[in-house]
């Protein structure tokens, strides 16, 4: 195996979880059958395959836009022909740990949004709570349907030097990246003919129809058919494809704010034969955007007038308003103490561990460690505004802890964890690089459904440590076998 | 089905139609200006197609080159082909749930297609048709794929109204432009070429061999052509029932009023031509008949406007 030609530069990182090679620098038993498929086709099958997905995702419109002097220019998110490949035994324990963690958030948005036992029994601190940003007052003792506030979650997952799963972020709010999920599903099967349903690949497709059944149980009128729309903030928006990809898979209507009217606490969509009532919106609007009357009263992505629709009963919104709570990087290093606190269990899935620098031995720590930290703020996405200490020159570091000390309550500080690696094919040969993982899942009221797969975000750089499409990072195929 | 859905539907078609005009126009216009010994002149295509001001026209009449230039790929001209199939784009990527993926598709080809920078090369130094023939195919692609995927109903009918419309303009406006010139120079009343290539564009040619073979090319057999056959695709009458037709199927309980409104409007308008002939226009006055049926077209469009796309 390693004579082959595509192996000559590959050097798993040491100190890092390689995905493909086990110890003894053995590929590990899932990664067998890729690779012989890999070994029997030329440098010039795999370009063409590179070119093909190229081709698909471009002549598909899968792309974003960048404006650039006064022009658009059609970006295609890049995508790595090589899939990412995870064992059944290695998912059946991500899908239990989402699926608790998931349970346990829902618990502390009904409660931190009603009688708040776990500020009384003295579980999560007041004042985090109260200055985070997104808990918004206007969602106190609203009820919401079935009390579900998180319908879809994204979290992010990360494995460490020895594979051990950590969760890095839980997304509770508009988690985006689902369409890639999908697609990049639709283009393996086009690149590698017959090697899925040999591998035993698990199939994705199920998700858009889970979504659906849940919104359409969310409806509060009792009819045959509930009016259900996807409400997008429209065609600049860089999660666009996104929302077209899920509303035509679902049947359901894709609507702007200005195609929908609230009159009487009631939503309506403005049609060609009058306006018809709304019973279910999955929004893809901000919180701060969705009601001008309410949050943001610039906003013309919203609607004037929603949230009184919605506090009456007579919509549902997806997910909740105020999730933000729940997903602020300050409040989640509390979740493994919530999982005790609500279900007397212990946390399957690990967090990493984190400082807070509102405390200041936390922050005298920090600082005094700083260069085996990743600080970041609770309000950041994207990767913007992180610094990574192990990578930043002393001049950098310097101005971040003047940053840090103008509003510490604002920062959380991370161990720098290493994140795996995964085979990338790039210009002719495999080479590592590190990856994530976000797995979808959908809460509804008969549970949570997480479909056996994912998004695999991949920072295509060598030797960074950030996947995030903004900062160079692409994505790939994920697998789930048998 | 949404204001906003219907309104991007319409528009999609119109632009579509008005790149097939503009492609076809400028295909045989080009093809004729390699084939007279006198100064061909781009002036009518540049007014009717670009609504350019007479100190440009003066610049671009003489220059073929410049006016494919400017009449395809210019981003400062609101009507080039590369701004309408932005917009064409623009208005399917906002309703893509509503079309077939393969129309979504074919429609993001062709705008790949017009951004493709071996264009420029063909219309400045080398071959101009086979650009234009590129273009036109992908169109050609459109409206074979609106045909066989897109879903019977009512997306369809404002799609249709669009195309149906935008057609009865183009074809009134060209009208009006030949003719114009005739009244500055009427050597061009008895000039055969000069009718022949309004035929051609128009894709007209054919039918009117096998109407008015013995006759001749005649401003007048031209004229009814344009305005009358009935199975002419670009005569305005075609087009002006098309529009009827696909109207009449949106008739719904919830707005009778404004339906009923629009509907004596199409049908006033189809009853003006019907009821007249080459012999009445010319009573008339060609340039009145034709002013009047324009400011009918866009009376139809306002009102659809109006009363089915405004969500504001």
């Amino acid at each position: 195996m390693q004579e082959s030609a595509y192996f000559k530069n590959y050097n798993p990182t040491p100190g890092t979880w390689d995905e493909m090679y086990g110890p003894d620098s053995k590929i590990r038993d899932h990664y067998q059958k890729v690779i012989q498929y890999l070994n029997r086709e030329s440098i010039d099958d795999l370009n063409k395959k590179e070119d093909l997905a190229k081709r698909l995702f471009m002549s598909q419109g899968i792309t974003f836009t960048v404006y650039n002097s006064g022009e658009g220019i059609e970006k295609i998110f890049p995508f790595d022909i090589i899939p990412r490949i995870i064992t059944g035994d290695e998912w059946a324990f991500v899908e239990k740990g989402i699926k608790q963690r998931l349970h346990v958030l829902n618990l502390f948005l009904k409660d931190v949004y009603s009688n708040q036992f776990i500020i009384k029994d003295g579980i999560v601190p007041i004042d985090i709570i109260y200055s985070c940003p997104h808990f918004l007052r206007e969602m106190c003792n609203v009820e919401v349907p079935y009390d579900i506030y998180v319908h879809i979650a994204g979290i992010d997952l990360i494995r460490d030097y020895d594979g051990t799963f950590y969760v890095l972020e839980d997304n509770l709010r508009t988690p985006s990246g689902v369409s890639y999920m999908l697609e990049n599903r639709e283009i393996t099967k086009r690149l590698f003919p017959d090697l899925l349903p040999q591998c035993g690949v698990r199939s994705v497709t199920e998700y858009p129809n889970i979504l659906y059944k849940n919104l359409l149980s969310l409806s509060p009128r009792q009819i045959p058919h509930p009016v259900i729309v996807l409400l997008s903030p429209g065609i600049y928006n860089s999660a666009y494809f996104e929302h077209t990809t899920l509303a035509r898979l679902m049947g359901v209507e894709l609507v702007e704010g200005r195609d929908l009217v609230v009159n009487n606490s009631k939503v309506y969509m403005k049609t060609t034969t009058g306006l018809q009532q709304v019973d279910v919106i999955y929004r893809r609007v901000d919180d701060e955007f969705l009601d001008p009357l309410e949050f943001n009263p610039s906003s013309i992505l919203g609607v004037s007038g929603i949230m009184g629709a919605y506090r009456k009963g007579n919509v549902a919104i997806v997910n909740a308003v105020g999730n933000g709570v729940a997903d602020d990087k300050a409040i989640y290093s509390y979740v493994p103490e919530m999982i005790r606190y609500y279900l007397n269990e212990e946390p399957i899935l690990k967090n990493v561990p984190t400082f807070q620098l509102g405390n200041p031995e936390e922050k005298e720590y920090v600082f005094s460690n700083i260069n085996k930290m990743v600080v970041k703020r609770t309000n950041g996405s994207g990767g913007y505004g992180m610094l990574m200490g192990h990578a930043a020159s002393e001049q950098e570091t310097e101005e971040y802890k003047n940053e840090i000390l103008k509003n510490p309550r604002d920062f959380i500080a991370q161990p720098t964890i290493s994140l795996s690696a995964a085979p990338c094919y790039m210009q002719g040969s495999l080479t590592p690089r590190r990856i994530d993982l976000r797995p979808y899942a959908l809460c509804g009221p008969d549970g949570i459904e997480i479909v056996p797969g994912g998004l695999t975000r991949v920072a295509l750089r060598e030797g960074s440590l950030v996947v995030n499409s903004s900062q160079g990072g692409g994505s790939k195929d994920t697998w789930v076998l048998l | 089905m949404l204001s906003r859905v219907a309104s991007s539907l319409y528009w999609m078609s119109r632009y579509i139609e008005r790149s097939d005009g503009i492609l076809r126009m400028l295909k045989i216009n080009y093809a004729s200006s390699q084939d007279t010994v006198q100064k061909f002149t781009w002036e009518p295509v540049v007014r009717i197609f670009a609504g350019v001001p007479d100190e440009d026209v003066e610049v671009l009449e003489y220059d073929s080159r410049a006016v494919l230039k400017y009449m395809v790929l210019d981003r400062e001209n609101p009507n080039s082909i590369l701004n309408i199939i932005t917009q064409a784009r623009e208005n399917a990527r906002s309703v893509q749930e509503h079309i077939p993926k393969d129309l979504w598709q074919c429609l993001n080809e062709y705008y790949h297609a017009v951004r493709n920078p071996q264009l420029n090369y063909w219309l400045e130094k080398d071959d101009p048709i086979t650009a234009l023939d590129i273009l036109i195919k992908q169109g050609m692609l459109y409206y074979g794929t609106v045909e066989i995927t897109m879903e019977r109903g009512e997306a369809r009918s404002y799609m249709n109204m669009g195309h149906a419309l935008e057609r009865s303009i183009q074809s009134v406006d060209i009208l009006d432009t030949k003719f114009g010139s005739v009244d500055d120079n009427p050597d061009l009343l008895t000039d055969t070429t000069y009718w022949k290539h309004l035929l051609l564009s128009l894709g007209g040619y054919e039918i009117y061999l096998k109407t008015y073979r013995s006759k001749g090319f005649e401003a007048s057999n031209v004229l009814e052509q344009v305005m009358f056959n009935t199975d002419f695709p670009r005569s305005v009458i075609y087009s002006v029932k098309h529009i009827e037709i696909y109207f009449e199927r949106l008739k719904s309980e919830s707005n009778m009023e404004e339906f009923r409104e629009l509907s004596f409007l199409i049908g006033r308008l189809q009853s003006s031509i019907r009821y007249s002939s080459v012999k009445t226009i010319y009573e008339e006055g060609l340039h009145e008949y034709l002013t009047n049926i324009r400011s009918e077209l866009f009376k139809i469009g306002n009102k659809l406007n109006q009363h089915y796309f405004a969500f504001q």
